[in-house]
């Protein structure tokens, strides 16, 4: 499979964040080829084992979630649902918004926007917010209430494409093409004599509260741990300096949630092998798992490695191929004799 | 009708966040003597245990309930406090409130910004007393208070305060008396400083290491006059399976199994989903490698307030919900 | 007590980049220590034997950092882009002496002059994107052969004493607090003790968390600096506490509140034994506390603090009389602590 159709892969199942199932025996059918053995554990995060055979390795996490941010129903009036997001959504982009309802079998929606004579003076000028909007799925309030009960998820309708000659677009490619990074990395050091036990964790919930980064660090008691997730790309209306260029190499975290050692050797890897990268200062909490997996039972050294991606939260979201292709390749050599690097530190 | 009496015991009961030493021993006079052993942790959590050879199951609900706690005492006699739980100041605005000692007072608000948005800071506590030294006698800083209302009856409604979340420790007591031979190891929790950010779940849910958790708490519905549908339930409806709300979801086979057991016992039941607002599942579920959580809601108008109001048949409800899942077969994970 | 605090304030070290304040506590309490070991977050854990040997019972916690800034980019002219690193109010670094990095490159928190500034614009404080640290580079790439990304700065701060027995320095969080339980370290103890000389505690109580779990006490004391706003105009109950009033033991901040008979504890302590004591009259900040009260199966945590004004800024003030009040009531607490069975 090739990484555009991984990607597709990834980009077209559903799982928004607390009903990632699904996505989660995708990420599962993925990763087995590539580990030693694949589980789900309690909160329905993916863990994949490759052991490096020496006794006494440290053990590493690599961290990417599988979740998406997604929405989930509230109510029913005339047929229409009102609902809530799961994770941070843009009210802005919702109106005439098309939305997969995640039901047996899965339904189609749109949220419903007003027709210009309808709406006042200015009115589309303005926000809506969230809570007035409302889901078409064209049932009667009846239906709508049998077929699509409270407490039903939706996400975005969108595929995923090439855009252009070298980026894709794509639903959900926050963060499932950092998943598809880590299996990229793994198919590289396939044939590599490692000195660490490889943890991947496929992690559910970030979008919410990072619960499945915290309960699985917990559970698989690493030394050291790489949190794999996307950050803001750089598009035309993004300020400079909270912002990567896409195309311009995966970007390094720098700051108190990564182990200053740890940032070196990446970019000291980075440097050898003539990769572009570029830095990220964070001074307080990354905002990704890294920061809850960081502080795991007695702490753990943490790096956290981003592709640069932009529109993040919106249907369509996007990466450059060039950026996938650096960043596994720097994490794969990042990782090949890092338990000799870790025991000095 | 015997929760009733409980009930009223517990919300006189001197419990908020913090300072839950009186709820607590309410509540261990309470529980039946043919349990296999109580506890209390350093939290102040209450802990009792009912073996069985099943799983190991964590039924949680909170005994603490909001207050407010005084932070200086004023040369005119007047107290400035802070917030023990979330608090509105326009909910709070001229409510009686109780120390731990009897001393009664009102909170009122500074009378130049009674026109205008005031936020706690506006507020002060008046106990009558005419200058410092005569506040100091009757109370000292860092003493709590809790709302002090009537409890009002109307058939199976109830006004009063403190139903969040002394309606909660009722349903568990109940279940406690009602299962007689535990399929399941079974640890009734009732939990201390939940209002003030879960703080007494955390480390209670790390020392037990339970494999399941229901959480038993009062939940926000959506029944009022203008209400903003920030939640889904609604009171008189029946007892309320949690989903969702800001400190977690649900884990999906708990919300299952619960339907499943609501429909095997012929009860009705809501689903209950929130916006803002969380219970102590929030610290359970995320608990070492983590606990498969569930939570079961029992719809409360006003809460934290002097003035909550639920619906006693939601509450009868809840607790036959909670039996039949403690007595159902429950696998290892 | 003052001496060595003045010695430690002086240091520069920036949460997540402690490593010459560690050194010097570590060279310091060598000769005292039963047991020395540095975690997975940094935190300096010292293990000091005690009359009564209790094991891992007690610990006492106060932390290595300071607030700073964090270089994150340049412009184009040769001056640094930066964020704070800790909750920083912006406006009291304008027009300040920062100094880069372990070499200690001087830099200036740059601001356009008044006379420069429109009427609209004076009203308000520049946004954090737009300030700037000026180093003299003279253009972008001879900033960044002097400072790379990442480096951290420290305020200039140099202590001083000055009116009534006060000491201003930049630090007083939480060198204050390192600096008491250095000298208890270096006595004989009623009980065992862990002192904890923690990391990252201004960018959320980072630290705590591995040091909590890998020690698991029974019984936490945090030795910290809290906010004083014993200012004029300001309302009696937003006053919090005051510089000379004595060693202030809460009750309650924003993350915790301490063990209540603990608190009586230390409060009968401290009257029984004449020190001026003071608590906290406004709930407000929060400590490595919180932290150890919820960690594990949970632990009983009191706090002792020392009254500052001007808490995260370059220029704190603290009384050089509560240092000594907070020293010597710890001291009681561990005496106490060893007398329970």
């Amino acid at each position: 499979m090739n990484r555009m159709e991984t990607m597709e892969k990834l980009s077209g199942v559903h799982g928004p964040a607390g009903f990632e199932g699904a996505v989660a025996r995708t990420a599962m059918e993925l990763l087995e080829p590539l580990v030693d053995e694949v589980h789900l554990d309690r909160l329905g995060n993916v863990v994949g084992v490759k052991a490096c055979g020496r006794e006494g390795a440290y053990k590493l996490l690599l961290d990417a979630h599988l979740d998406e941010v997604g929405f989930i129903v509230m109510g029913h009036e005339e047929g229409f649902l009102r609902f809530a997001s799961l994770g941070g959504v843009d009210a802005r982009i919702l109106p005439d918004r098309e939305l997969t309802i995640l039901t047996d079998p899965p339904l189609f929606g749109v949220v419903a926007t007003k027709p210009p004579h309808v709406m006042a003076e200015g009115e589309s000028d303005k926000t809506i917010a969230l809570s007035d909007l409302r889901i078409d799925v064209g049932f009667s309030q009846e239906e709508a209430t049998r077929r699509i009960p409270v407490g039903n998820p939706a996400v975005f309708r969108e595929g995923c494409y090439a855009l252009g000659a070298d980026r894709i677009a794509g639903k959900a490619l926050d963060d499932r093409s950092c998943f598809a990074v880590l299996l990229e990395t793994l198919r590289m050091l396939q044939k590599s004599a490692l000195d660490v036990d490889v943890y991947v964790l496929g992690s559910c919930r970030e979008e919410i509260n990072s619960a499945g980064a915290t309960v699985g660090t917990y559970g698989i008691h690493p030394e050291l741990a790489v949190a794999v997730d996307v950050t803001f790309g750089r598009s035309i209306d993004s300020p400079d300096e909270k912002t990567f260029p896409l195309g311009s190499g995966p970007v390094i975290g720098i700051g108190p949630n990564m182990a200053g050692w740890m940032t070196e050797r990446l970019v000291k890897k980075a440097e050898e092998l003539e990769l572009p990268y570029q830095m990220e200062v964070m001074s307080g909490s990354s905002g990704t798992n890294g920061w809850e997996i960081q502080v795991s039972r007695e702490g753990v050294a943490t790096a956290i490695l981003s592709l640069p991606l932009n529109y993040m939260h919106m249907p369509l979201e996007v990466i450059h191929q060039s950026d996938v292709e650096n960043c596994s390749k720097l994490l794969a050599a990042f990782i090949e004799n890092l338990g000799e690097e870790a025991a000095l530190c | 009708m015997e929760y009733r009496d409980l009930l009223e015991q517990l919300i006189r009961a001197h419990g908020p966040s913090g300072d839950e030493e009186d709820v607590c021993q309410v509540i261990q006079r309470n529980v039946p003597a043919t349990v296999d052993e109580v506890t209390v942790d350093v939290m102040g959590n209450l802990i009792v245990h009912q073996k069985g050879n099943g799983p190991k199951v964590m039924l949680a609900a909170h005994m603490d309930s909001v207050g407010i706690i005084v932070t200086h005492i004023e040369k005119n006699g007047f107290l400035r406090f802070g917030a023990l739980g979330g608090l509105e100041p326009k909910a709070i605005y001229q409510a009686p409130v109780r120390f731990r000692n009897g001393v009664g007072g009102v909170i009122a608000v500074n009378e130049n910004k009674a026109e205008k948005e005031f936020k706690l800071t506006d507020l002060y506590l008046d106990i009558g007393a005419a200058d410092e030294t005569e506040a100091r006698n009757l109370v000292a800083v860092g003493d709590t208070a809790v709302f002090a209302a009537p409890i009002l009856k109307n058939g199976t409604r109830l006004i009063s305060p403190c139903l969040d979340n002394r309606a909660g420790c009722v349903a568990l007591l109940a279940v406690m008396q009602q299962v007689k031979n535990p399929v399941n190891d079974l640890y009734f929790v009732f939990t201390a400083q939940e209002e003030v950010g879960l703080r007494g779940a955390k480390p209670v849910s790390w020392s037990l290491e339970p494999d399941y958790a229901l959480v038993v708490d009062v939940t926000c519905p959506d029944d009022v006059p203008g209400a903003l549908h920030e939640g889904t339930t609604a009171v008189g409806k029946g007892t309320a399976i949690k989903v969702m709300d800001h400190s977690m979801i649900a884990h999906l086979a708990m919300v299952a199994q619960l339907s499943r057991l609501a429909d095997e016992i012929g009860i009705t039941v809501q689903k209950d989903l929130l916006k803002v607002g969380g219970t102590d599942a929030g610290a359970v579920h995320v608990s070492r490698s983590g606990v498969l959580t569930g939570g079961v809601s029992i719809p409360c108008r006003y809460t934290h307030t002097p003035t909550e109001l639920i619906d006693q048949t939601d509450l009868e409800a809840c607790v036959e919900l909670i039996r039949a899942f403690c007595e159902s077969e429950l696998v290892r994970r | 007590m003052l001496k060595l605090t003045r010695q430690l304030c002086a240091i520069s070290g920036v949460s997540s980049r402690e490593d010459a304040v560690r050194d010097f506590i570590a060279d310091t309490l060598l000769p005292f220590a039963s047991d020395m070991r540095t975690d997975p977050m940094g935190n300096l854990i010292v293990f000091k034997e005690g009359r009564k040997h209790t094991g891992n019972k007690l610990l006492l916690d106060a932390h290595m950092d300071e607030v700073g800034i964090m270089v994150s980019g340049y412009t184009k002219d040769g001056c640094l882009r930066f964020s704070f690193v800790g909750g920083v109010d912006r406006r009291v670094v304008l027009g300040k002496r920062v100094y880069i990095g372990t070499e200690r490159i001087l830099g200036i928190f740059g601001m356009k002059p008044v006379h420069l500034s429109t009427k609209e614009e004076r009203k308000s404080i520049p946004k954090l994107e737009s300030l700037y640290i000026d180093i003299g580079a003279k253009d972008e790439t001879e900033a960044r052969t002097l400072v790379k990304l990442g480096e951290v700065g420290v305020f200039d701060g140099e202590s001083l004493l000055f009116g009534n027995g006060l000491l201003k320095s930049k630090a007083i969080d939480d060198r204050a607090g390192c600096a008491a339980m250095i000298k208890l370290a270096q006595e004989e103890l009623a009980m065992d003790c862990n002192f904890v000389f923690s990391t990252q505690e201004e960018v959320g109580t980072r630290g705590a968390f591995a040091s909590s779990f890998s020690v698991k006490p029974e019984i936490a004391l945090m030795m910290e600096a809290t906010t004083a706003a014993d200012l004029p105009g300001t309302p009696g109950g937003k006053r919090v506490c005051a510089p000379g009033s004595g060693v202030v033991i809460p009750y309650m901040d924003g993350g915790i509140i301490y063990d209540r008979k603990l608190f009586e504890q230390l409060r009968c302590l401290a009257e029984e034994h004449h020190i001026p004591w003071q608590t906290k009259e406004y709930i407000s900040g929060g400590t490595n506390g919180r932290v150890y009260q919820r960690s594990c199966g949970g632990v009983r945590v009191a706090g002792l603090a020392v009254a500052t004004r001007y808490l995260h800024a370059p220029t704190s003030v603290a009384a050089v009389s509560d240092l000594g009040s907070m020293l010597r009531l710890a001291r009681l607490f561990i005496d106490r602590i060893a007398e329970e069975d």
